[in-house]
């Protein structure tokens, strides 16, 4: 191929990874369902080799797909056939902290949980913490808006970056500042899942580490008397620093995995932490536990040991079910907290129909699902009807007024539910935004938006905030 | 929709030239308020002292800077006033061909397509007219002091023409002004 013969002529020899045996670890990423072998994969030291990656691949019209730790939920860095990956894992330096105004600037392929350790001296951490933060980049983070445990105190990746450094496609660097005067250009920068540019530097805001932290954990005989608590902790005027919610399903795979007590009689488990000084978290304390006295068990961490162990169920959550089946499928719609028990309800019966258990865990305080459905890839069918099943999920969230997606992205994986969240028209600006940033499409073409004649195929109907046409008549 | 969205869209279909404001859409009231759930949604012409006293009945607030509580959200929306915009979470747009369009909803974590919702914050009345917003609203003792900060006005001449190009996405005949 051309393209590789000038990649390795322009690049040192290696950075550049070709062949059959050295792409196939980029061949997919967390969503290991979808894979596609690239022609060649370049792990650039610096930004003037990603420059010359970008000319040479707008040279030969080729597709750039940029990777970071490629632990990604939905397929958005899976590579495209005939593309380059631009892997940025080799950028991985924090390049400077700024304590006093809580700031750092970061490269790209910093990982998430790197940052934090880096300006821990200084009594600060970086707050979004997706469960991968351990291996997942930064800069991955800002492609996907990523969330996590403690976003509806402290935010998305979106509301904790300052400013970002991107290339377009043609190399020319821009830089995007919450401060700049004009269009909201690093807002959309979020989660635009490297369709619009290449992320090559993050100023990212840092927060005060919290001076105490205890979790409340309350077990309840009914999902709806645990579904209807979380609103009435909001309504009480507490914002949780984490507010998390598991079915019956999920406290047995998480108990019989992590053993840390868990209420196994319980149907529904609230996992509720309040954070700041100690005259803060105990004020919350007592109105939290007023609410919480419809449960059926309490339990309150008395010590840093006790709140991690009562979050290592939780966390291990993912790993439990996939003890249980050979393999599980994630989901991540949002709906309004309102809606929480309908879903957990719609979600059983479904259950029922495909013949697939499920495991709900939920990032309850922002109305944010993660059902994980249980199937076998080796019997034929069971993950077209997993697909089937999960696409259901989605539309119900749309129907509620939600989303397909809270903070895993749309990637190759939730293009059809696009077709249900979007109408035509919504779903064509989408395609000329990308046009203003790249007209060639080379920036992860084909990813994130539907093309609209897919939409038409499908027959999708098209839904607004729950307003269905003809709402008289059931829908399951 | 109301009556008063469809005659706009056909005021803006058989206009060539429009400059918006909020008097000119004239599109007030509040929609939807869910305390619980932390969110409420606003017509655009909304003045913003309205909103404040209907969220402070359940002790809420906008969580962001606001020197002039006699405007109209949508006013402060289209200046992009500081930090407005870590608080919106969606928007309800007629654009330059007069359709009706919705990005972004009502709740917190949505990352399905590019975040238009928060893009627009700024736009100045240039791109669409902005008939409806919904914000995240916070418990006031959760909000520290709101301060105003200046934004930087030198620009790149590759900043300008992504602005650009991006006004033509929303307004191809180039109506707003």
């Amino acid at each position: 191929m051309k393209i590789v013969n000038e990649l390795l002529d322009k690049l040192p020899k290696e950075i550049v990874l070709t062949g059959e045996e050295n792409t196939r670890p980029f061949e997919c990423d967390g969503l290991s369902v979808y894979r596609q072998k690239p022609l060649a994969v370049v792990l650039p030291d610096n930004i003037e080799q990603i420059k010359q990656v970008l000319k040479i691949c707008k040279k030969h019209n080729t597709p750039v797909v940029t990777r970071g730790a490629g632990t990604g939920l939905a397929g958005g860095a899976m590579p495209l056939e005939n593309s380059v990956v631009l892997g940025l894992s080799k950028l991985n330096k924090v390049k400077s902290i700024d304590a006093n105004n809580q700031l750092a600037v970061v490269e790209p392929g910093v990982r998430n949980i790197a940052i934090s350790e880096a300006v821990a001296k200084y009594g600060l951490y970086y707050a979004p913490d997706p469960s991968s933060q351990i291996a997942c980049s930064i800069g991955g983070n800002v492609a996907e808006n990523s969330g996590g445990v403690h976003c509806l105190k402290y935010g998305l990746t979106v509301h904790n970056v300052e400013a970002v450094k991107i290339l377009t496609i043609n190399g020319e660097e821009l830089v995007l500042s919450r401060d700049d005067q004009g269009l909201g250009l690093l807002a959309m920068m979020n989660g635009s899942e490297g369709l619009l540019g290449v992320i090559v530097e993050i100023t990212v805001k840092l927060t005060q580490t919290p001076k105490l932290a205890r979790v409340i954990m309350a077990g309840f005989d009914s999902v709806r008397d645990c579904a209807n608590s979380v609103a009435d902790i909001i309504k009480a005027g507490i914002i949780p620093a984490g507010l998390e919610m598991m079915d019956g399903f999920a406290i047995e795979a998480a108990e019989g995995f992590a053993k840390v007590g868990y209420p196994l009689d319980a149907q529904a488990l609230l996992l509720c932490e309040l954070d700041g000084s100690e005259a803060e978290v105990q004020a919350e304390l007592e109105v939290a536990l007023k609410v919480l006295s419809v449960a059926s068990s309490i339990k309150v961490s008395n010590n840093e040991q006790e709140r991690l162990d009562l979050w290592k169920g939780r966390k291990s959550a993912f790993p439990a079910v996939g003890r249980l089946s050979p393999d599980y499928y994630c989901m991540d719609g949002t709906i309004p907290k309102r809606h929480l028990a309908d879903m957990l309800e719609k979600i059983n019966e479904l259950s029922k129909k495909y013949q697939l258990r499920v495991a709900n865990v939920f990032h309850a305080g922002d109305g944010n699902l993660h059902p994980l459905i249980l199937y076998d890839a080796n019997i034929e069918g069971e993950l077209e009807r997993t697909e089937e099943f999960g696409t259901e999920i989605l539309k119900l969230s749309v129907d509620m007024g939600g989303s397909i997606t809270g903070e895993h992205g749309v990637g190759v994986e939730k293009l059809d539910a696009m077709c249900h969240q979007f109408n035509s028209k919504e779903l064509e600006i989408f395609h000329k935004i990308k046009a203003a940033f790249d007209p060639e499409g080379l920036l992860n073409p084909g990813k994130a938006i539907p093309e609209l004649h897919r939409c038409a195929e499908l027959g999708a109907m098209h839904v607004h905030h729950g307003q269905l046409p003809h709402p008289e008549l059931e829908r399951f | 929709m109301s009556t008063n969205l469809l005659k706009i869209q056909e005021k803006i279909k058989l206009s060539e030239s429009l400059h918006i404001t909020g008097r000119w859409l004239n599109h007030t009231g509040i929609e939807e308020y869910f305390p619980e759930e932390l969110v409420i949604t606003v017509r655009a012409s909304t003045p913003i002292a309205e909103i404040c006293t209907v969220l402070a009945e359940n002790d809420q607030v906008l969580p962001f800077y606001i020197d002039d509580k006699t405007q109209s959200i949508g006013a402060v929306y289209a200046i992009g006033a500081q930090d407005l915009s870590d608080s919106v979470l969606g928007v309800q747009i007629i654009d330059g061909t007069g359709e009706l369009l919705n990005f972004g909803g009502q709740v917190m974590k949505n990352v399905a397509g590019y975040d238009v919702a928060r893009m627009l914050v700024g736009s100045r009345g240039q791109l669409a007219v902005v008939t409806q917003i919904s914000f995240k609203v916070m418990p006031r003792q959760y909000v520290g002091e709101l301060k105003f900060r200046a934004k930087t006005v030198e620009r790149s001449a590759l900043r300008e023409e992504v602005e650009k190009r991006l006004k033509t996405v929303f307004d191809p005949r180039g109506i707003f002004s």
